[in-house]
């Protein structure tokens, strides 16, 4: 008897984590998938620019910088501050999510 | 004394140094592939930044951005660009699911044993099309620098980096990395500050002066990738391709949790992203300071136009400043070819001694002291390879490896990593037709177009990732479904993705 229940224990918790880990990647996908688009568009859009719209990249912008010196800058700070971005929603969203199905994991483990 | 040398000859003894210091704290496996993971997150972003800035970023953006102008500019901003996908998809899951190797990864989500072949095959050719254009720019760059002789060189810069793996392993590397980074980073605020200072902080005079010399059309798009879909390759094969190279993506195995591997990308992107965007003003300031004449005169692809600028910036030729300023940035360029050569050998000893060996022939079945000395002499027998294949490379286009070893990794190993970690239904025949499809049609484009064949190419494109990545998406889906549906690897997945997340592995 008491087998079985520690083994319906580990199931439960091992449940648990799989719960746990799918709201993470909902949670995840939330934010993900939008912000690789955003940079993906954004960067691939400007080679696309520069490949068929040569004309347009050399419209004047500041001087004699042109747009597409000015979109290139642009993406350097599109980079930097989705990584910043992304830093900041992992420790609030992502980090805790984890830290607890890791610990529904070794619970299971323990049981076991 | 030739200041380069002189430079050069401290840089040696310093990396010498740490090569001894890390010596004595690689015992274990665990020591010699990963720096038994305790990096911090700093130490592995300027670690990533001296692993991932090849002499082809440190000269080469400049050169182009002097020569050819914004598409310059276009090939410096791809690889910081690159390390948003890593950043998003891979470094987080790649630190919790594998150990050493690329190949790490796919063995524990797949568990067969062909599998591991293919991420074996894909590793070895990403890093041999990778360190044989180094070792070829290795020797081309410190003849030019130094008067030695090509072969000497590339025997040099072999041995330099055989005794740091060999004996320091990843502790050694990696150290040896943050040593360039830091070299790296304070010559480019050096020469910024100096170029500011000659244009009285005013960087639009750079582009004014550039447009005045050169008309209108350097700063326009095109004037080095002329067909317009070699742009978006380009594009594609940074942005995807570096989550595929196995020498940087083993850096992520250093650190001790996912939260570090996040951290140390976005101090990488800080620390290589802002040498990068500084390349481009490097290139405008050298077509406006030194003038494209004599770049072209020094060196025909314009690798030299680094060093000529910190020349001039320096007080131009025959001065003491310029001199100086000279021997560093070139003794910072052979840093740089000896940190990520080093990685590459590294990383390819792990595919042999560790995949291949260990894991492969012998199942598993190997003592942790006999792998350590297994993947010593590996690193040994590959870095006397990569001095052959060096010497040999000499006076051959290696132009057509640069591309390819991005274009591999873009195309063959990035799906195969990418749908092992997100794709339920992938299975080892997904594993198998991505990569095969993917090396192939890479080799094949890249071998028949203008790159290798010049005027008679048979294919338009120099960088064939835009036609060859999506190949290898489609090689892999097909393999998966032409292997058929493999229920116990879909139940599996399952604890595959507790681990991607959580770096917790179910019992």
């Amino acid at each position: 008897m008491a087998r079985n229940e520690t083994l319906l224990e580990a199931a439960h918790a091992l449940g648990a984590a799989h719960a746990s880990v799918k709201q993470l990647i909902a949670e995840k996908l939330k934010y993900l998938v939008p912000m690789t688009v955003i940079f993906m568009v954004s960067y691939i859009g400007l080679t696309i620019l520069a490949g068929f719209a040569r004309g347009l990249m050399g419209t004047k912008v500041i001087g004699s910088v042109n747009l597409g010196f000015v979109l290139i800058a642009f993406n350097y700070l599109l980079s930097w501050g989705l990584a910043i971005i992304y830093g900041r929603i992992a420790a609030d969203k992502f980090d805790p999510l984890a830290a607890r199905a890791a610990m529904e994991i070794s619970a299971n483990g323990r049981s076991r | 004394m030739n200041p380069t040398l002189g430079i050069f000859f401290v840089i040696l003894l310093i990396t010498i140094g740490i090569t001894y210091w890390a010596a004595k704290r690689t015992s274990t496996t665990a020591d010699f592939y990963a720096a038994d993971s305790r990096l911090t997150a700093a130490q592995n972003g300027f670690a990533l930044a001296g692993d991932w800035c090849s002499a082809a970023a440190f000269l080469g953006f400049t050169g182009l951005t002097a020569l050819y102008g914004m598409d310059g500019a276009f090939y410096a901003l791809g690889p910081l660009v690159a390390f948003c996908t890593v950043l998003f998809l891979i470094a987080e899951p790649m630190r919790n699911t594998g150990k050493y190797t690329l190949g790490d990864v796919i063995r524990s989500r797949m568990q067969t044993r062909t599998s591991l072949l293919a991420a074996i095959a894909g590793t070895v050719v990403v890093n041999f099309a990778y360190l044989m254009p180094q070792m070829a720019g290795a020797g081309v760059l410190v003849r030019l620098l130094t008067g030695i002789s090509y072969d000497w060189a590339v025997i040099f810069v072999g041995v330099s980096m055989i005794v740091y793996v060999a004996f320091g392993g990843m502790l050694a590397t990696t150290w040896v990395q943050i040593v360039k980074a830091v070299l790296m980073l304070s010559a480019g605020a050096i020469i910024l500050v100096m170029i500011l200072a000659q244009v009285h902080f005013n960087p639009l005079t750079l582009f004014a002066d550039a447009e005045q010399k050169y008309t209108a059309k350097y700063l326009l798009p095109g004037n080095y990738l002329k067909n317009p879909f070699d742009q978006i390759s380009l594009g594609l094969g940074y942005t995807l391709g570096l989550a595929g190279l196995p020498h940087v993506m083993t850096r992520f195995y250093t650190v001790p949790d996912a939260r570090t591997a996040r951290r140390s990308v976005v101090w990488v992107m800080f620390l290589a992203g802002a040498f990068f965007a500084g390349t481009t003003l490097f290139g405008l300031a050298a077509a406006d300071f030194v003038g494209q004449d004599a770049i072209r005169a020094a060196d025909k692809g314009g690798n030299l136009t680094l060093p000529l600028l910190a020349q001039y910036l320096g007080g131009g030729k025959g001065t003491f400043g310029g001199d100086l300023m000279l021997g560093f940035v070139a003794a910072v360029a052979v840093a740089t070819i000896l940190a990520v050569v080093s990685a590459l050998t590294l990383s390819t000893s792990g595919a042999i001694a560790h995949d291949f060996y260990v894991n492969w022939v012998k199942r598993g079945q190997v003592e942790g002291k006999q792998e350590v000395w297994l993947a010593r002499i590996a690193a040994v027998v590959i870095g006397v390879l990569a001095i052959a294949l060096g010497i040999l490379a000499q006076g051959v286009n290696v132009a057509v490896l640069v591309i390819l070893a991005i274009c591999v990794a873009a195309s063959a190993n990035f799906p195969v990593l990418i749908l092992s970690l997100f794709w339920r239904r992938f299975n080892t025949g997904g594993v198998v037709g991505g990569m095969t499809v993917g090396l192939a049609s890479s080799v094949v484009l890249a071998m028949i177009g203008p790159a290798m064949r010049g005027a008679d190419a048979l294919w338009p494109l120099v960088n064939p990732t835009v036609v060859s990545l999506p190949l290898g998406f489609l090689g892999a889906v097909l393999g998966t479904l032409t292997w058929g549906r493999d229920k116990e690897n879909e139940q599996r997945f399952d604890a595959f993705l507790l681990q991607v997340h959580t770096g917790v592995a179910a019992k």
